[in-house]
């Protein structure tokens, strides 16, 4: 059997002609590499010395290198902005050493089904850099969905702008360090006691993930005191299967209901 | 394969696997004081620092550790000489077994570096990585209390 073979580049450009080989995988420090069976895989690039860490503000765009750790991310956004969006997705996720290894880059480009981080990625309307074979800057959505545009690249940072949202993050969790059945994330822009936008995610159903377009339509206009919270359970339709889920009818119902209450609970904060 | 490390602040080299964990090559080393508890990050018996850092060295590849610097519980103290932390956890009570204990000190070893005056809240969450099947957890909270009072009175780390 062919030993697995390790590479150490010391710059992006020598990674990206590595990330082009065939069955070479960068390896960021995370965990999903350990997960996964390595066989067909020849070789690991190894990242930590090149210079993919940091979270950087520039005017109101924040960049997150990909080897940010979640408690790299949790700690700098705090700093920046908190109660942010991210802070909230993050802080609870796995565990504390865990979540010293964890990378953004990695999350984005396994993107497990109980990911804590994806959803508000895609509701921040992220877009990650790319080098290797199809560089180039990409909405998260378009690089998650995209099977080709993934192979032999890697990527470099994510970004996404600060803006002013009411959010909040649910888990629905049996411990408070399990991984998440689902996770729903919601964003809500108020004015004057209107919700002037919406958006909301939920991570973890059949296709991944789905974006709740009908209650973001029925959010979207509303007064924040005539929030009806069965009226968001009736406009949540998901479904969800796999080995983690018992009963899939009565998991869309919980995360109907568990959406419904977030999101009067945010308001009446 | 071969590299470099530094443990316990002493340099060393290690021979190992490529697709190895740097809880096995630990402890094949003679690093036993590193616990095999379940292989999947969820117990923490195998927690170390990697670059100052509480993590599962069962989640990491030692050939991703190359050249990094490793501190297992034997670095903060020793029988004849223990760390504040190591004395407290004795005299509180917190040790059952001690097959999570190694995790345990050097869980709290990191969060007294940087919060020297945890909650009770602060504490069970910067050891939500370390499960104790013996104890239930109480007496590991008071220890964590006992020796942040201590290192407090000693002035804290001295390194």
């Amino acid at each position: 059997m062919k030993e697995l073979k390790w590479y150490y580049p010391k710059t992006l450009a020598d990674a990206e002609i590595l990330v082009q080989q065939k069955n070479v995988l960068p390896h960021g420090g995370g965990t999903g590499l350990l997960l996964r069976n390595l066989t067909g895989v020849d070789g690991l690039i190894e990242l930590y010395q090149l210079p993919l860490k940091g979270i950087k503000r520039s005017g109101n765009i924040i960049k997150i290198g990909s080897l940010c750790t979640y408690a790299d991310v949790v700690l700098e956004m705090r700093k920046i902005k908190p109660d942010h969006i991210l802070e909230k997705c993050l802080r609870h996720s796995a565990n504390t050493p865990l979540r010293n290894r964890i990378t953004v880059g990695g999350s984005i480009a396994m993107f497990p089904p109980w990911s804590d981080l994806i959803g508000a990625l895609i509701v921040l309307n992220a877009r990650v850099s790319l080098i290797g074979e199809n560089p180039g800057d990409f909405p998260i959505e378009r690089y998650i969905k995209d099977k080709i545009l993934r192979q032999n690249t890697m990527f470099t940072v994510v970004k996404f702008s600060l803006a002013d949202w009411h959010s909040a993050h649910y888990r629905e969790v049996r411990t408070s360090s399990d991984m998440p059945i689902f996770n729903h994330t919601v964003l809500l822009k108020i004015t004057e006691g209107r919700i002037v936008e919406s958006r909301l995610i939920t991570v973890g159903t059949a296709t991944k993930y789905t974006r709740l377009t009908k209650v973001e339509e029925y959010l979207n206009g509303l007064q924040i005191n005539s929030i009806d919270g069965t009226e968001i359970e009736k406009r949540v339709s998901l479904k969800f299967t796999g080995s983690r889920i018992d009963d899939p009818a009565y998991t869309s119902i919980k995360a109907g209901i568990e959406l419904g209450r977030m999101i009067q609970q945010m308001v009446r904060s | 394969m071969r590299g470099n490390f530094t443990v316990n602040g002493k340099k060393c080299q290690f021979e190992f696997q490529a697709d190895e964990r740097l809880l096995i090559s630990l402890r094949n080393n003679g690093y036993t004081e590193v616990k095999n508890g379940c292989m999947e990050g969820e117990c923490g018996a195998c927690l170390i620092l990697l670059d100052g850092k509480p993590v599962n060295s069962c989640q990491v590849f030692t050939a991703s550790a190359v050249g990094k610097d490793i501190k297992t519980v034997k670095g903060i103290g020793s029988l004849h000489q223990p760390h504040v932390i190591q004395e407290a956890f004795v005299e509180a009570g917190a040790v059952q077994c001690g097959f999570c204990t190694p995790g345990m000190v050097l869980a709290t070893y990191s969060l007294l570096q940087n919060n020297p005056n945890p909650t009770e809240a602060e504490i069970k969450s910067a050891l939500d990585g370390n499960l104790c099947r013996c104890t239930g957890y109480v007496k590991i909270i008071e220890a964590v209390k006992l020796a942040a009072e201590r290192l407090q009175v000693n002035g804290g780390y001295h390194e």
